[in-house]
């Protein structure tokens, strides 16, 4: 009996020993480093952190190091031939595609908008700020949407988020006019949400709503997606689903009336616009400091923002690392988008009188001296030889004192045993040489001219514009253009002009929809219109495909003159200026119609059978 | 065996019960027979007088039993009172304690010895030594949870004693691996002190995710700051076991990738011994890149401005550039100026001008010739009956290639094992093990960062002007004579790691062989991270500027960042096990059973955090609180781990001829979700020693030991990562989500972004692993081998389905991992010993090796893929290629296919083709099927087995000894790896000397090599690797084939005469040296084979000579 007790108690001991051991919760740890979604949404500062992630889906905004510009006319990428723009990109070779149209980057952002809208429709939280929330996950579905449907065109709208545990992950695309009219119903949707609400310097609001609904509707009005225009393109005329790409019938006037009232209302609210109000030029000097502050949104600028992605020193992100990107090897940077001379050209030249003239290398004043009495914007946008810009680096100080863009080859020493000196910021200067603009350009706007702020080195704070109040008022003069009212879209068209200190336009019909289209690309120069633009105008053949241009200059010292430092000196020196097609080598540019709409590429067409190829790959 | 989720609980619940039941048993039988005892005891005392008596006669012997001509302990020896049932085995380390009657005898029988009487005659220690009746057959080998006797382990298990590894001057334990055990394949990627460790896999590649072992240090699994076993000091090791089938089932929950068991020194019967061993070596690169000189750069760089031009120039405007270094073409009048103009040439070929023209070896500016590095030791151990002792202090330092090197690795280790017999019933050990790690670097550029700019370096400039003072930098400050050196500031990273284990083993009174063993272990791992960045200068010169000598005149330059800044973090784990184990060993009649059950708990937390400052008002001073008051930065994190598992043994064999060992391991882990939480993981083995068949002994008389063992076993794994990430997938069944931050308002502001999209239902990958092997020792224990072949089934694999998963669906980074795919691995193994002597030469001679190969049979494929281009079928790694076929090298050819077929490679990225292009073969039509279409794109990729990973890795070990005179060798090889061939040249740095030997040129028109591009901007140069590690647009022209063979270790030493040394008190000294990777033959001789790197953007792998002596007194 006493072994029997003992042998129990000993059961007994063990199996207590062993149920403790297996405490349910032990291995019930606890994620220390991560909030439950549950938490989440039932927090106001959580789900409000969790709507506000959507904004990274901007990513750099329009400051990457490869500008969207360089897959247009206007810029070439100093470190790669881009293939897009030699037309040799295929589902599997999809060149120069950039995250803010890059398909899985905006279906991943799509599905945290449709994650914060699934719960904030039940979460337990104050009606206003759910409203607010839901308002902005609305915009954010909007854009997104809409940066695929400008780049793809009708692209499978998925409108609620799948479960891992989903069994069928297919979807078609929709059709291009549902694209359109879902971004315009989430577009309505955030304005009214948002309306009456006081947003924080770099969220969605009501306004941001109405001008990307004027942009939306200004694209889908647009050449490249009326039926008729659209089946001109070769790759697209027998192509079995035209409805992905554009819409089945024609309505031009109607189409162009709801873009044109849209951009109206964004007008009418009377809120937005730098020095919007001019009737007549202001100075040439003005006018540079007019543009330069309209694109730093500083000193009155900030009013052109209505939607806008920021920058902070207490961040390190690399849009903010622009500057260094972009200004030249003689200021140890990259020199990595640059101006091509097909964009300067564009630039109209002033004479005496205020009057201007198209720029002509068959001009023999303009081809003399081609960067004088240009359009102000060409001073504020572009770093040109002899351009004055920042002090440079203790390396470069000596070579250039006077802080000036060098872009040729010169001579220095006495005219009579010269020396070849090659400019600082060329590929063949003594500093980082490899990282020289190859056109003999480099991009200035967006970069902060503060001269304490040392590129190479340094980041820099200005904000990355989204929606800028004149890209609203250029949508409502197309719209009046296409609509016939020209005085009106005259009118406002000279208002922008006047603010950069040019005069007056004076062209009418076809010749004003030309000169209203310059006026766009090079105001909106780098604000990721002109890729867009070339292919709803449908002028990318003549445009886009054309080979890029570059600028060889020499400066020879004129007889007699001694220079030790080379100095920008028109008495010192007589200068050639010789534009060329770039070496095919570099990139060798040529239209193909299959790129009007890139292709999807071959891993998700792989993954989703439902998927339809765009046309011509 | 495939078993659902569900049953998986019911199975948990059964080994539970089953367990409980066993313990319980086995206790039960514990106290009854105790009580059995007591009882008949009482009956002695009462009835049987003169038997009380004798008891009380009785004498406590204590003894060690060895073997007579090796000294080795032996384990498991059976001591018997002559014709009593009385008797015990002994120990681990050969001891044994027995109260006998002080007349009796003792019967020593040991399998494989001359069984022996000994007579006690009042003595109460006894140094046994036995006659061994075969060398080899009572060796022992350390298992899962106990030491076998090699014969009769019926798992795969193959060791390396400790004694062999400090043969290898390497710091790092991991690198003394590769080639000593056959299925262990070890590659070494970095030499780069404090992160110089091989990767080290068992049986190749088992599984798509992580397939790193399990490594166990004296029976503590993966102790904190411990997932290898690289900065365990070499000198500490007893041996290294590793297991690599069914029997890694014991460790169920962790073993699916094989475990490597650590075992350290332990102090022995005896007088304290005190050793010290002292080793200096010096390192160098296996293998430095070769690069281009200038004249060859230069050369290049001007070919890539003649290739920008319309190719029907290029014949006219090379011999233009070649003459007057300009060309304008004759259509538009364009004007091309060369980079490099004659004059330049001219330079670099006569070195008149060192200042303009320099011919820069980046390499040998940057680097030393040779590197020293130290390791030191000191050992005292020793050992009364009750008390063993082991006390080890170990000091490495390693210094790294560079010049003034801010690099480099210190270690300070010391150890404690102590072993206590507190009495009859109750053993004791505790070991404690500690270290510091300081780890020294540049701040704020990588090794990778330091060699891509050593790479990159042009020949064409100085890194020192004549004068002395350092050149212009590459580019953001890089300046590799710089940044190697403290002159860009400093990062220190110290970590400190406390291991501690417990282990108490309690006889149970009165059933001999039944045992109660805790073992507890806590470990501390601190690492803190401080790294100072301040601005640094270089010299820069405008090629215009001299002074009135003519002595050009530099520039200070400040590089590097803007404001100093400082960094410094703080990270902490304490993990925790406690272990409580039952066993019971009891012969009879020939049967030899053993049971073992234990249960297992893990805990583990860490928490870390950082700080960082910038603007510093001085750089005199690098704390955090003199820095400035804003872009304050900080941050931190927490994790907690927890694992519960129960485990078990049952071996069985009869008369050591059959043999049977059943193994499992139930175990819980916080990786899965609640309800998937628990596998279980059996594994069976038998062998059969048909030598000891007399058929066989009667009739094949050379051999001493024939046995053929099988072995299957099922293992589980849980590290399973996040998509294209080397984080845990950690909570992949719940909704989380991270923090970020935007700008709004000006300010970084708190964002929350989703983490996974959660899978409710996953549990264990599990490993199916089979085995089967023939080992005997033949020719009198001269000549042991080892035949083996395993099938490897790895299913339920957890793999994120992000190849089938369209983006519109679920992003691939957010998918949850998933129980479904599948991967079998096959592979032989075969190990050959000899050992012999001729006169005084004592000789050995080793072979081994393993080839290995693995296949995808299921894993996520995207549904639309053409059936050439599926990866399933082929080893894990494999990619797409376009197939390299030729170059197209003449204007004729070209002109002739751009007609015949225009726009053909369109869909690669070129819309005409030019001389000096590669052909790739046209292999599928845009439907998908193999049939070539006239074009070049995507369906003309093919898959191709082409993995880092070495299908065949050996081992040739040669040993001997000859009087004082010791000398072993060992050579390695390994082949089946291929790296893709990458580098960052053209414009923006320096190329291979190899690619300007192997080029296409306007005047060498090659049919085999391309021409010049620059860095990767033409279809065919070499492509890119994407973000989850494929590899987009590659080409086999750039496969290297990394096959070799080298003498990876190699030492010669003699030892002197004990005869002389004795005369001052030492009892052994030993003067030896030895090498590294001392030797390599390869199939290419870019860059070391060991190499994963495609760029050389990497530290390069070690050669080291040592020398050393080693003192005992």
């Amino acid at each position: 009996m006493k072994t029997f007790l003992r042998n129990i108690s000993t059961i007994v001991i063990v199996s207590g020993v062993l149920l403790a051991s297996c405490k349910k919760d032990f291995l019930s740890t606890k994620p220390l480093n991560q909030a439950s979604a549950e938490a989440t949404w039932s927090d106001p500062n959580l789900s409000t952190a969790f709507v506000t992630e959507l904004y990274n889906g901007l990513s750099t905004g329009l400051l990457d190091q490869m500008n969207n510009d360089c897959l247009t006319d206007n810029a070439l990428y100093n470190f790669g031939k881009q293939d897009i723009m030699e037309g040799n990109v295929s589902p599997d070779h999809l060149s120069g595609l950039q995250d803010r149209y890059e398909w899985n980057a905006m279906y991943a952002r799509i599905r945290s908008a449709n994650i914060s809208l699934e719960n904030l429709a039940k979460a337990p939280l104050d009606s206003a700020l759910v409203n607010r929330l839901e308002g902005e996950a609305y915009f954010m579905r909007a854009y997104f949407y809409n940066q695929l449907l400008r780049f793809y065109g009708g692209v499978p709208l998925v409108k609620s988020s799948y479960s891992a545990t989903a069994t069928d992950f297919t979807i078609a695309r929709s059709s291009y006019e549902d694209c359109v009219n879902f971004i315009l119903s989430d577009l309505d949707q955030a304005a009214a949400l948002l309306s009456n609400k006081t947003m924080d310097k770099g969220r969605a609001t009501t306004d941001a709503a109405l001008a990307l609904k004027a942009r939306v509707l200004t694209y889908a009005a647009s050449d490249l997606h009326d039926p008729a225009k659209l089946s001109t393109i070769s790759t697209v005329s027998g192509f079995a689903h035209p409805e992905l790409l554009g819409y089945t019938t024609s309505d031009h006037d109607g189409r162009w009336t709801k873009a044109q009232a849209a951009a109206k209302a964004v007008i009418d609210l009377g809120k937005y616009g730098y020095m919007l109000n001019l009737s007549a030029p202001v100075s040439a000097t003005d006018g540079f400091t007019n543009y330069q502050n309209s694109y730093l949104s500083r000193n009155g600028g900030e009013a052109e923002i209505i939607f806008a992605r920021y920058y902070s020193n207490a961040k390190d992100e690399w849009g903010a690392w622009y500057g260094r990107n972009n200004c030249t090897n003689g200021y140890h940077g990259w020199t990595s988008s640059e101006p091509t001379q097909n964009l300067v050209d564009d630039y109209e030249a002033l004479d005496g009188t205020g009057a201007a003239h198209d720029f002509s290398w068959n001009n023999p004043v303009d081809a003399a001296t081609p960067y004088a009495n240009r359009d102000p914007r060409f001073y504020a946008s572009i770093l040109y030889d002899g351009a004055p810009w920042k002090p440079r680096t203790p390396d470069g100080a000596g070579i250039d004192p006077y802080n000036e863009i060098q872009m040729g080859t010169y001579q220095t020493g006495s005219a009579s045993a010269p020396v070849a000196y090659f400019g600082l910021d060329t590929r063949n200067g003594p500093l980082e040489n490899w990282n020289g603009t190859r056109t003999g350009y480099a991009i200035r706007k967006f970069m902060d001219p503060n001269p304490a702020i040392v590129d190479q080195n340094t980041r820099s704070e200005v904000p990355s514009p989204q929606i800028r109040f004149t890209e609203v008022v250029f949508n409502y003069i197309e719209a009046c253009l296409e609509l016939g009212d020209e005085a009106t879209a005259k009118t406002w068209l000279n208002k922008i002009r006047f603010r950069s200190g040019m005069p007056a336009v004076t062209e009418t019909g076809p010749a004003l929809v030309q000169r209203y289209r310059r006026e766009r690309n090079k105001e909106m120069l780098f604000e990721e219109q002109r890729f867009f633009d070339a292919r709803r105008w449908m002028i990318a053949p003549t445009t886009l495909g054309n080979k890029v241009r570059i600028m060889k200059i020499t400066g020879t010292l004129k007889a007699g003159k001694t220079v030790p430092i080379y100095r920008y000196n028109t008495d010192n020196y007589s200068y050639t200026y010789t534009t060329q097609e770039i070496d095919p080598g570099v990139e060798n540019r040529a239209w193909a119609d299959k790129v009007y709409f890139p292709p999807i590429s071959r891993d998700e067409m792989n993954k989703n059978n439902k998927l339809v190829q765009n046309p011509g790959y | 065996m495939e078993y659902n989720l569900h049953r998986t609980v019911n199975l948990l619940n059964v080994s539970k019960i089953a367990l409980g039941q066993l313990l319980i048993a086995l206790l039960f039988v514990s106290t009854s027979s105790a009580g059995t005892a007591n009882i008949s005891k009482t009956k002695f005392a009462t009835s049987h007088g003169a038997a009380l008596n004798k008891l009380l006669a009785q004498i406590k012997v204590t003894g060690k039993i060895t073997d007579q001509t090796t000294g080795e302990s032996l384990i498991g020896v059976s001591v018997k009172v002559k014709g009593t049932a009385n008797g015990t085995v002994t120990d681990i380390n050969g001891n044994f304690t027995l109260n006998v009657p002080d007349d009796g005898t003792l019967v020593v029988s040991f399998i494989g010895y001359t069984t022996a009487e000994v007579p006690i005659q009042g003595k109460t220690t006894l140094n046994i030594k036995l006659q061994s009746a075969n060398k080899g057959l009572n060796e022992v080998v350390v298992v899962g949870y106990g030491v076998q006797k090699k014969i009769t382990v019926t798992g795969s298990v193959t060791a390396v004693k400790g004694e062999e590894l400090v043969k290898s001057p390497a710091v790092n334990l991991s690198n003394s691996i590769a080639g000593r055990m056959p299925g262990v394949i070890a590659t070494n990627a970095s030499g780069e002190p404090g992160y110089d460790g091989s990767t080290i896999s068992v049986r190749g590649i088992n599984t798509l995710g992580s397939n790193a072992p399990l490594i166990v240090i004296d029976g503590v699994p993966a102790p904190a700051g411990q997932t290898n076993i690289d900065r365990i000091n070499p000198a500490d090791v007893e041996s290294i076991s590793v297991l690599k089938d069914a029997s890694a089932a014991i460790y169920g929950a962790r073993a699916a990738n094989g475990v490597i068991l650590v075992t350290t020194k332990h102090g022995k019967l005896g007088k304290p011994d005190l050793s010290y061993t002292y080793n200096h070596g010096w390192a160098q690169p296996t293998v430095i890149p070769k690069m281009a000189n200038s004249t060859e750069y230069a050369t290049m760089v001007d070919e890539i401005d003649l290739y920008n031009l319309p190719s029907q120039y290029w014949s006219q405007a090379w011999t233009a550039f070649k003459t007057t270094g300009s060309f304008t073409r004759p259509d538009n009048g364009a004007t091309t100026t060369a980079t490099f103009s004659p004059t330049d040439f001219q330079k670099f070929a006569d070195h008149s001008d060192p200042w303009g023209h320099p011919n820069t070896d980046w390499f040998k500016a940057t680097l030393k010739d040779w590197s020293p590095q130290t390791r030191q030791n000191v050992q005292l151990s020793g050992g009364s009956e009750n008390i063993k002792y082991l006390t080890s202090i170990g000091y490495e330092n390693q210094d790294a290639y560079y010049k003034n090197s801010a690099t480099g690795y210190k270690q300070y280790d010391l150890r404690l094992n102590v072993d206590a017999k507190v009495n009859k019933y109750v053993n004791t050990s505790i070991g404690v093990s500690g270290r510091q790690e300081n780890r020294f670097f540049p701040a704020g550029e990588s090794a990778g960062d330091i060699f891509r700019m050593l790479t990159r370096g042009y020949p064409y400039r100085p890194a020192y002007w004549p004068n002395g003072l350092p050149g212009p930098d590459i580019e953001n400050g890089q300046q590799p004579v710089l940044i190697t050196t403290n002159a860009t500031g400093y990062d220190r990273d110290t970590r400190y790691v406390v291991q501690t284990n417990g282990k108490i083993v309690i006889d149970i009174p009165n059933v001999p062989g039944l045992k109660v063993t805790g073992n507890v272990a806590i470990d501390k791992y601190i690492k803190e991270e401080k790294t100072w960045q301040t601005p640094w200068y270089v010299y820069s010169w405008d090629n215009v500027t001299k002074d009135a000598n003519g002595v050009p005149v530099l520039t200070k330059v400040a590089r590097g960042p803007a404001q100093a800044h400082l960094f410094q973090s703080d990270e902490d784990q304490l993990s925790t096990m406690l272990e409580g184990i039952i066993s019971y060993d009891h012969s009879f009649g020939g049967h030899n059973v053993t049971f073992l059950a234990g249960v297992q708990k893990e805990k583990s937390n860490q928490s870390y955090f950082d700080a960082s400052r910038k603007y510093y008002a001085s750089t005199a001073i690098d704390q955090l609180s003199w820095g400035g008051n804003t872009e304050i930065g900080n941050s931190g994190s927490a994790w907690e781990r927890a694992r519960l598992n129960y485990f078990g043994r049952v071996g069985y064999n009869y008369k050591e001829k059959y043999l049977a060992e059943f193994l499992w391991r139930a175990d819980g882990s916080y990786m899965f979700p609640t309800t998937h939480r628990f596998g279980f993981f059996p594994g069976i083995s038998a062998g059969w020693r048909i030598s000891e068949e007399s058929f066989f002994k009667d009739n094949i008389k050379f051999f001493q030991n024939l046995k053929l063992r099988g072995s299957w076993g099922q293992m589980g794994n849980d590290q399973v990562n996040r998509p294209n990430s080397d984080q845990l997938a950690e909570y992949a069944y719940l909704p989380l989500y991270n923090t970020n931050t935007y700008i709004i308002n000006g300010a970084p502001t708190q964002t929350l972004t989703e983490g996974t999209a959660p899978n409710p239902s996953f549990t264990w990958e599990t490993a199916n692993n089979s085995d089967a092997a023939l080992e005997g020792t033949i020719l009198n224990g001269k000549l042991d081998f080892v035949l083996e072949a395993f099938y490897n089934v790895r299913t339920n694999i957890l793999w994120a389905p992000t190849a089938s998963v369209p983006a519109t669906g679920i992003p691939g980074p957010l998918l949850p991992p998933k129980n479904y795919g599948k991967v079998t691995n096959k592979g032989v193994e075969f190990q050959f010993n000899w050992h012999d002597k001729i006169g005084e030469v004592r000789y050995n001679v080793g072979i081994n090796g393993s080839y290995i190969k693995n296949r995808i049979n299921v894993w996520d494929e995207p549904p639309g893929f053409p059936s050439y281009q599926t990866s399933i079928g082929h080893p894990i790694g494999s990619q797409l290629y376009y197939v390299y076929d030729g170059i197209f090298s003449t204007q004729a050819e070209v002109d002739a296919f751009n007609t015949a077929h225009p726009g053909a490679y369109s869909g690669v990225g070129e819309s005409t083709i030019r001389v000096g292009d590669m052909k790739f073969k046209d292999i599928g039509n845009d439907n998908g099927q193999k049939v070539p279409d006239g074009k070049i794109d995507g369906y003309d990729q093919v898959r191709m087995d082409a993995g880092h990973t070495p299908t065949f890795q050996g081992g040739l070990n040669f040993g001997v000894q000859y009087k004082g005179f010791d000398l072993s060798v060992l050579l390695q090889g390994a082949t089946g790896a291929k790296i893709t061939l990458q580098t960052e040249s053209g414009t923006i740095g320096n190329f291979l000397q190899w690619s300007y030997d192997h080029r296409w040129t306007v005047d060498n028109q090659s049919t085999k090599d391309p021409r010049t591009v620059d860095r990767n901007n033409q279809y065919f140069s070499g492509g890119y690797y994407d973000s989850t590690g494929k590899l987009i647009g590659g080409n086999t022209y750039w496969l290297l084939n990394m096959n070799y063979i080298r003498l990876k270790n190699i030492e010669l030493g003699y030892t002197i005469p004990p005869s002389i040394t004795s005369k001052v008190g030492i009892s052994n000294l030993r003067l030896y040296a030895n090498g590294l990777n001392v030797f390599t033959l390869a199939k290419q001789n870019i860059y070391d084979p060991e190499s994963t790197s495609s760029d050389g953007h990497y530290y390069p792998q070690a050669r080291v000579i040592n020398l050393g002596a080693s003192v005992k007194f």
